[in-house]
C-alpha cells in the first residue's frame, strides 16, 4: 500500500531566477558608485576595486576547488559583489597588496569558512575590511591613503553652483559629488539610485533602510541636543544601509524582523557614538546585528494563518525589548573592547573558532 | 500586459490555451482501470469480483467505514481482474480493470426535476450524493457527504469554489461557462442540505466574463441570496483557507474543519455532480480535464471518464515524447511515469510539460526570504529547508511545519531551487514518525 513512487517534488514550473541573477542585480546597483569614484579620483580607484575583485574571486576559486571540489562556485557572482563591496568602504589609495588580502580574507572568512555563500554568519565584506585593519593596523589608519591631490581629478560638481555660492545649492552638489571619503561614498545620490533600483528589482527591501536611517537621524538630532556632537558621512550611511545592512545571508528575513533590525542597527551607531568610537561606527554596528540574526528570525516570524494577532504580538514585542536591551550591552561591551584595543583578539578568536568548526563539519571533501 | 497569476510571484497563467476552447468528450478506451481509493478516508470496498459484468453507472464499490465514498463503472463491460493499480500520487490501490464492451448499458435510477427538489428530505439528499460517489474534485478529493451531513452546526457561508490558480488549467472556468444551469440547480439541492445564510461564488477577476454573464442570469431570475465574489487572482487562491479568507474575512487554522467555523465551500465540479446525481441519478464517473502543456499540441478540455488509463490519452492526444507529465497543475500536481496511472475524480488537468525544469541546480540558501514573502500561511518555508537539512527533525513542530499546505509557493519563487517541498513532505513523514503533527 505504502509503496509511493516519488519521481520528482513539486512545484513543475520555477520562476526564471537564480542567485546569479540576484548578485548580477547588486552588481548593476553599484556601477554608478564605481563610476563615480572614477570621475573622482581617475584609475587609483578602480585599481582597488579590481584588485579586490579578482583576489576575491581567485581566493573563491582555489578554495573551494581545493576543500569541497567544487570548481563552479564563482559562476554565482557573490564573489564579485564581496569585492566590490569591500572596495567601496576602503581609501581610494590603500596599497594593492593590502587589498588583495583583505578580498581574500572577505571571501575566506566572511563565507567560505561557514561552506559556503548563504551560511555564513557576517557580512563578508566587513569581515574583510576588519581583517585588514587588525593585520596592517599602520598603513590603514595613515591618513596617506586617504587623499592625493596629484591624483584628484575632479573634486566636485558644480551643476546649481552657477546660479552662486549659496550653501543650499552646495549641499545639493555635495550630495551629487564630493572627493572625501572611502572609493564608494563619493556620490550619495547614485548610491541611492542603486538602491531605488534594487528596491525595484525586489532584491531588498525598505524595512532596514529606512528604519535605519530613520533611527540614526533621530538619534544625531537628540545627540545634539544632549551637547554631543557627533560627525556623520552620509556616503557611508548610505552605502552600508542600502547595500551592506540588506545583504540577504546576514541580515533578518522577514518583515518585521527587518524592522527590529534596522532600529537596532541604529541604535548601535548611536550606543558607539556615545562611547566616542569614531570609523568604525557602522562596520561595528553591522558585525554586531549579524551576530543577533538568528535569534531575531525565530522571535520576528511572520503571523501564523489563523494566529490572533494580539494573541502573539505581546510576547514577541516583549521578547524583542529583552534582546533589545541585551544588543545595547553588547554594543556598550564592544566600545569598550576597541577603547583597549582588544577588539583584534576577537577577530583571533573569530578565526579559530570558525577554522575548527569547517574542520570538524563534514563540507570538507 | 503580461497574462499572469499573482502580482508578486508573477507565475504565468498558461490559461489563455484552452480557456476559449469549450470542451470535447475523449473517445473511451478499452480498458478501464478503476481504483477503489479515490478520495481521503477508507477505501471503497469491491462489491464485483473478476468476471461480473457491469452497467454502466453501476456502483463496483461501496463506503467502508465514516470517511468513505463508492465507486462506479463508467461503462458497461466484463471485470476482467482485480490489480495492486497505481494512483497519480504514486501509491498503490486496489483497482478493478473493466473492458469496455461498448454497448453503454445503463443502470436506469429515478430521474428529478430540480423544481421538485423542496419535497425531498435533506437525508435524501444526502443519500444521493452518498451513493453516487461524489467527492471534492478542486484536488482534495474528500467525500461531499460527509462534508454536507452538519448535524445541528449553523452554516453561515456556502462557497462554490470557481477559483482555479493553478496555471494552465481551465477545466472549472469550463463547467462555470459550460454548465452553468447545472451550477445553479447544484447549488439550489445543496441549499436544501446545509441551508447557509448565504451562498457565495468565488470567481477570479481574471474570469470576470463568468461573473458577469452569471449576474445576469441570477439578476433575470430574481435570485438573491446567490452572491458572487470577485477574487484577486492570485496564488494560492483556490487553495480552502485562503478562499475562505477572501470571501468571509475569517481566519481558520489549518487542521480546523470549516464547518465548525460556519463555512463549507466546494468546487464547481462537485456542485456539478451533485446535480447530475439528483437529476438523472448519475455517479461521478466522468469529468472535465483541461489537457495542456509545451509537449502536446492536442491542447483543450476534455470530458473524460474516470478510470481511463494515461496510456489511451496519450494515444488520443499524441504529445511529443519525453514529456514531463503531470496530473493535476503544475504547482500542486503529481508527476506521473506509469502508463497505467487513470485519470481520478480529483484530476483536473494533465499536462505535457518541458522537463528541463527537472535539471534544476540546488545552491545553498541565501536568505532572501522570498519564500517568506509569499507563503500564504504565514510560515518560514526556510527554516523547514534548514533543519531538514541539519536533521533536526524534533525542531520542525516549533516552526509550524503541520500548518504548511503544499502549495509550492515557496519553492517556486526559489532562486538558489531550494529542494523546500521535499523537506517539508519528508520533514512531515519524520513528524508523524515521532508523535504527530499536532
Amino acid at each position: 500500500m505504502e509503496n509511493i513512487i516519488v519521481k520528482n517534488y513539486t512545484p513543475h514550473i520555477r520562476v526564471k531566477d537564480s542567485v546569479t541573477k540576484v548578485m548580477l542585480d547588486v552588481i548593476i546597483a553599484l556601477l554608478p558608485a564605481v563610476l563615480a569614484s572614477a570621475l573622482v579620483y581617475g584609475v587609483a580607484p578602480l585599481l582597488v576595486i579590481m584588485t579586490s575583485v579578482g583576489s576575491a574571486v581567485a581566493a573563491e576559486w582555489l578554495f573551494s576547488a581545493i576543500f569541497f571540489k567544487k570548481y563552479d562556485s564563482v559562476k554565482d557572482l557573490s564573489a564579485v559583489v564581496t569585492g566590490i563591496l569591500l572596495s567601496m568602504v576602503l581609501a581610494p589609495f590603500t596599497p594593492l597588496h593590502v587589498v588583495a588580502f583583505g578580498g581574500a580574507m572577505a571571501v575566506i572568512y566572511g563565507k567560505l569558512i561557514y561552506s559556503g555563500l548563504g551560511r555564513n554568519r557576517f557580512n563578508p565584506a566587513i569581515t574583510g575590511r576588519e581583517f585588514m585593519t587588525v593585520f596592517f593596523t599602520s598603513i590603514m589608519t595613515s591618513g596617506a591613503i586617504w587623499y592625493n591631490q596629484e591624483a584628484l581629478v575632479l573634486s566636485e560638481m558644480k551643476f546649481f553652483g552657477f546660479l552662486g555660492n549659496f550653501s543650499f545649492l552646495n549641499n545639493i552638489d555635495s550630495l551629487i559629488l564630493k572627493s572625501s571619503g572611502a572609493i564608494g561614498e563619493y556620490s550619495i545620490l547614485l548610491l541611492v539610485l542603486g538602491g531605488v533600483y534594487l528596491l525595484y528589482k525586489d532584491r531588498i527591501s525598505w524595512h532596514i533602510p529606512v528604519m535605519l536611517f530613520t533611527t540614526v537621524f533621530l538619534g544625531m538630532v537628540a545627540l545634539r541636543i544632549a551637547g554631543i556632537s557627533v560627525s556623520l558621512s552620509m556616503g557611508r550611511l548610505m552605502l552600508c544601509g542600502i547595500f551592506m545592512a540588506t545583504d540577504m545571508p546576514t541580515s533578518s528575513s522577514t518583515p518585521s524582523g527587518k524592522i527590529f533590525y534596522g532600529i537596532m542597527m541604529g541604535i548601535a551607531v548611536i550606543v558607539f557614538w556615545i562611547f566616542n568610537i569614531k570609523n568604525e561606527t557602522l562596520s561595528y554596528a553591522i558585525l554586531l546585528m549579524n551576530g543577533f540574526v538568528p535569534v531575531i528570525n525565530d522571535i520576528f516570524t511572520p503571523l501564523l494563518f489563523g494566529e490572533d494577532k494580539e494573541e502573539v504580538q505581546g510576547e514577541k514585542i516583549g521578547k524583542g525589548i529583552v534582546y533589545g536591551v541585551v544588543i545595547v550591552i553588547a554594543a556598550v561591551i564592544l566600545s569598550f573592547l576597541h577603547h583597549f584595543g582588544l577588539v583584534r583578539y576577537l577577530l583571533f578568536i573569530y578565526i579559530i573558532y570558525t577554522t575548527v568548526m569547517l574542520a570538524r563539519s563534514k563540507e570538507i571533501k | 500586459m503580461k497574462d499572469i497569476i499573482s502580482e508578486k510571484m508573477k507565475i504565468e497563467s498558461m490559461k489563455h490555451i484552452t480557456k476559449k476552447t469549450g470542451w470535447i468528450e475523449l473517445e473511451d478506451p478499452e480498458f478501464f482501470y478503476v481504483p477503489l481509493s479515490q478520495h481521503i478516508g477508507q477505501p471503497a470496498k469491491e462489491t464485483v469480483s473478476k468476471g461480473s459484468y457491469l452497467l454502466q453507472y453501476q456502483k463496483l464499490g461501496e463506503t467502508d467505514g465514516k470517511i468513505s465514498a463508492a465507486v462506479h463503472s463508467p461503462v458497461s463491460g466484463y471485470v476482467t481482474d482485480i490489480i495492486d493499480g497505481i494512483l497519480p500520487n504514486g501509491r498503490k490501490a486496489k483497482t478493478v480493470v473493466i473492458k469496455n464492451d461498448f454497448l453503454y448499458k445503463k443502470q436506469e435510477g429515478e430521474h428529478r426535476k430540480i423544481e421538485e427538489v423542496g419535497r425531498y428530505r435533506r437525508e435524501e439528499l444526502l443519500e444521493m450524493i452518498k451513493e453516487a460517489g461524489i467527492v471534492g474534485e478542486g484536488g482534495a478529493q474528500f467525500p461531499t457527504y460527509v462534508k454536507y451531513d452538519i448535524g445541528y452546526r449553523k452554516i453561515d457561508t456556502f462557497i462554490v469554489n470557481g477559483a482555479e490558480c493553478e496555471p494552465y488549467l481551465t477545466a472549472d472556468y469550463v463547467v462555470m461557462t459550460s454548465f452553468m444551469e447545472d451550477l445553479l440547480g447544484g447549488m439550489k439541492i445543496i441549499e436544501k442540505i446545509i441551508r447557509p445564510r448565504e451562498i457565495v461564488i468565488g470567481i477570479e477577476e481574471s474570469n470576470s466574463d463568468v461573473a458577469e454573464s452569471m449576474a445576469e442570469i441570477l439578476k433575470e431570475r430574481r435570485i438573491f441570496n446567490i452572491k458572487i465574489h470577485l477574487l484577486p487572482t492570485a496564488y494560492p487562491q483556490g487553495s480552502e483557507l485562503q478562499l475562505i479568507k477572501s470571501v468571509t474575512g475569517k481566519e481558520i487554522k489549518k487542521g480546523e474543519i470549516p464547518s465548525n467555523h460556519g463555512v463549507i465551500v466546494s468546487n464547481v465540479g462537485t456542485v456539478k455532480s451533485v446535480y447530475d446525481a439528483y437529476t438523472e441519478s448519475k455517479p461521478l464517473i466522468e469529468r472535465i480535464v483541461t489537457v495542456s502543456g509545451e509537449k502536446v499540441s492536442s491542447k483543450g478540455n476534455y470530458q473524460i471518464k474516470i478510470g481511463t488509463p494515461l496510456s489511451h490519452v496519450i494515444e488520443k492526444v499524441k504529445p511529443e515524447t519525453g514529456a514531463k507529465i503531470v496530473f493535476g497543475g503544475p504547482m500542486m500536481g503529481e508527476e506521473v511515469s506509469e502508463l497505467q496511472t487513470p485519470v481520478i475524480k480529483g484530476t483536473s488537468g494533465i499536462l505535457f510539460l518541458s522537463d528541463a525544469i527537472n535539471s534544476v541546480k540546488r545552491e545553498n540558501c541565501i536568505s532572501c526570504g522570498y519564500c517568506v514573502d509569499v507563503c500564504p500561511m504565514g510560515l518560514m518555508p526556510m527554516k523547514f529547508a534548514e533543519l531538514y537539512r541539519i536533521e533536526k527533525y524534533e525542531k520542525l513542530k516549533g516552526v509550524n511545519l503541520g500548518s504548511c499546505i503544499e502549495c509550492g509557493a515557496c519553492e517556486y519563487v526559489c532562486p538558489s531551487r531550494v529542494p523546500l517541498i521535499k523537506s517539508i513532505k519528508e520533514g512531515k513523514k519524520k513528524m508523524e514518525e515521532m508523535g504527530g503533527l499536532k
